[in-house]
């Protein structure tokens, strides 16, 4: 592997605007080193790819965002190019109770808030990546809902990348306040991406009663590296509902990370990826229950073709005080491949002795029976191998309550098969 | 004009025992077979070669249909020529709608013909047609194929999707086994009712019953992989009452 330090030296001119980049380049740049596949952690996923990269900061900027649009959906969208703000291409649009903005513009209260937070949930100690985000971002969406606000609209942070080699540290944080309801996606996309790495780190704490969906649409190309880190902080009564939708990525590593602190959560974890070519996908999931009265849900389904191969590892944690705790985790997978592959992991660690967890995960293929019966009616075996993925991930897709955003993700495995064809 | 269905020893196995031993058989448009036989005598087998089941080794001197080498065709090229199996154990299939599936079906055939697909009015009148053939009701079309059918829902839900798909060849795999007698009825009458001059039936059965409501021009004994005789309607009569043993004692030795 190439020298750390060599790697890092890349980024040192970007300047540290809080207080919390400072100390994380000093772990990063001293004791805390990036993962091997000697870590438990990273068993599976070599970062190798990513770290012994020269990095170029390019001057690529996108015409327009149309192509990048999610069809029949209205948002208020928020725009980032290689991890900078850019406020021409960002709506203008606002509503009550809603701040939607770049982290590095805010100021008075908002700043305030920012300094408290920011760096709170992700741990920049133990994390090598989430500690190189934290040193080197650039920006990232700063979203606030305040108390009791209903947002209407969905947010849609547009993460776009471009260029050759190049790195985009993004960070976003999210706080959503007491009774407060909001949809937010975060939209990835490295249509013009050529060998960079995308490293987003989102810090998201939800309040007392309040309702938060968050959609990540994953879609940096396949040449790209892409580390998403996810840390969702939830207070007593919330309901927190996370569906990762991975469309591409040569390497996409995604941590979720719930800390379920009150009473009375709901947090629910969804996946669907369809992988082809040599990507490989990498999905950790953690739910930390610390409080009683909690429910978990997770259901991760994907389908791997070609050379494609994967990595599930959902953790469920139930401390001793998480009494009465609901936890279910369950992640499937169809290859339709002999050289895919994916291992997949689910563990529980349970210190409560009063809870419910179950888990289990599922490696097969499309069945032989129903394919015969559907051929037999005059479907080929790729129409009919269609029907049966869409029925697979069905189960997924009504969680997505965004009719255009369930529609876009139909049409992206409709768009799978039509390229298996060809 | 070509031969419409015509099997010139056929012969098939499976994991290496050789299931069927040497068929013979033609059809015409506008008759109905029957093929009859003791469990084990390779009657479904037959039924799954023609439908292009995969898991068997098949060889023979000649199966053609329409002029076309039907061991040469996918399942589902066979399907679109018009041949329709009506499967002995129906398959569900959870997630995937009747709906949707049917007119998945519909158009793959409406695209062999070069026809455009179908409009959604056109759909929605011939699935209401086509339901009221066999009594199914609307309710089991909404939901997924097959999934929580009952036997009999099943077997009608095929009758419905043969309807569906007007196949020239219907080939029917033990479609009355499992079958309450008004179930039967309208079974076989949803057959009566499609049966015309221009296409035909093999009707796969275990007993003479279900050939009181389908009348069958021909009636085959198939025994040990071969079809042993052949006669016209009366023969299944005469099976019903003197069984098979008649036909059967001494063809082990052959």
């Amino acid at each position: 592997m190439g020298d750390k330090q060599t790697f890092l030296k890349q980024f040192d001119s970007i300047p540290a605007v809080f207080p919390v980049q400072g100390t994380a380049r000093a772990h990063i740049h001293n004791g805390l080193d990036f993962p091997t596949t000697r870590d438990e952690y990273w068993k599976y996923t070599r970062v190798n790819a990513i770290l012994d990269k020269d990095y170029i900061d390019n001057s690529w900027m996108p015409s327009s965002i149309n192509e990048y649009s999610i069809p029949a959906m209205d948002s208020i969208d928020i725009v980032f190019v290689n991890g900078g703000f850019n406020k021409e291409l960002s709506s203008n649009a606002s509503e009550s109770g809603l701040v939607f903005g770049s982290v590095l513009n805010q100021d008075g209260e908002n700043k305030n808030l920012i300094l408290e937070h920011l760096g709170k949930y992700a741990d920049s100690e133990k994390h090598a990546f989430s500690a190189f985000n934290t040193s080197y971002f650039k920006d990232g969406a700063f979203i606030r809902i305040k108390k009791g606000c209903e947002i209407k609209r969905p947010l849609r942070i547009l993460n776009l990348s471009g260029g050759v080699n190049q790195a985009n540290n993004l960070r976003n944080l999210f706080l959503i306040e007491e009774n407060a309801q909001v949809q937010i996606i975060a939209h990835n996309i490295g249509a013009e991406l050529q060998g960079g790495f995308v490293n987003v780190v989102t810090e998201v704490s939800v309040g007392d009663g309040s309702n938060l969906e968050y959609y990540l649409i994953e879609n940096d190309g396949d040449e790209s590296s892409l580390i998403n880190t996810t840390h969702v902080h939830q207070a007593g009564t919330s309901t927190a509902k996370v569906v990762t939708l991975t469309q591409s990525g040569r390497l996409v590593r995604n941590n979720l990370n719930f800390d379920i602190n009150g009473q009375g959560c709901e947090s629910n974890m969804y996946g669907i990826y369809f992988t082809s070519g040599k990507q490989h996908l990498d999905n950790h999931t953690y739910a930390d229950h610390r409080s009683p009265n909690c429910e978990s849900n997770e259901l991760y389904k994907g389908v791997m073709t070609e050379r494609s191969t994967g990595v599930f590892n959902g953790k469920i944690m139930v401390r001793q005080e998480a009494q009465k705790t609901n936890a279910f985790q369950s992640n499937q997978n169809i290859l339709l491949s002999d050289n895919a592959s994916i291992n997949t992991k689910p563990e529980l660690e349970i210190y409560a002795d009063d809870v419910k967890c179950s888990h289990g995960c599922t490696i097969g293929q499309l069945d032989d029976e129903a394919l015969f019966y559907l051929r037999s009616r005059g479907l080929n075996k790729l129409e009919a191998s269609k029907l049966l993925i869409q029925a697979f991930a069905g189960d997924v897709l009504e969680e997505i309550s965004i009719p255009a955003l369930q529609e876009y993700v139909a049409e992206f495995i409709h768009k799978k098969f039509e390229d298996l064809d060809a | 004009m070509s031969d419409f269905l015509k099997i010139k020893n056929l012969k098939a196995s499976i994991d290496g025992n050789q299931i069927l031993k040497g068929i013979d058989l033609e059809v015409k448009p506008g008759e109905v077979h029957a093929i009859m036989g003791p469990n084990g005598s390779g009657k479904s087998t037959l039924a799954s070669v023609l439908a292009g089941r995969e898991e068997y080794e098949v060889e023979a001197d000649e199966v053609s249909y329409l002029g076309d080498d039907v061991l040469e065709l996918a399942p589902e090229e066979r399907s679109r020529a018009g041949l329709f199996l009506a499967f002995q154990y129906p398959v569900e299939i959870p997630g995937v709608s009747n709906i949707n599936f049917l007119k998945a079906a519909v158009n793959a055939k409406r695209k062999h013909r070069g026809l455009d697909d179908i409009s959604a009015k056109d759909f929605m009148f011939m699935m209401k047609e086509k339901q009221a053939l066999v009594e199914l009701k609307q309710s089991l079309a909404n939901r997924s194929v097959n999934e929580g059918f009952s036997g009999g829902e099943k077997k009608r839900n095929e009758i419905f999707q043969m309807a569906m798909l007007e196949p020239r060849l219907g080939i029917l795999d033990e479609t009355d086994s499992g079958l309450d007698i008004d179930a039967l009825k309208i079974v076989a009458n949803g057959v009566n009712k499609l049966k015309n001059d221009e296409n035909a039936f093999i009707v796969i059965t275990h007993y003479q019953r279900l050939l009181d409501y389908i009348i069958p021009d021909f009636v085959h004994v198939l025994f040990d992989g071969r079809i042993v005789k052949s006669g016209d309607k009366t023969l299944a009569l005469e099976l019903e009452e003197k069984g098979y043993d008649w036909l059967t004692n001494g063809v082990e030795a052959i």
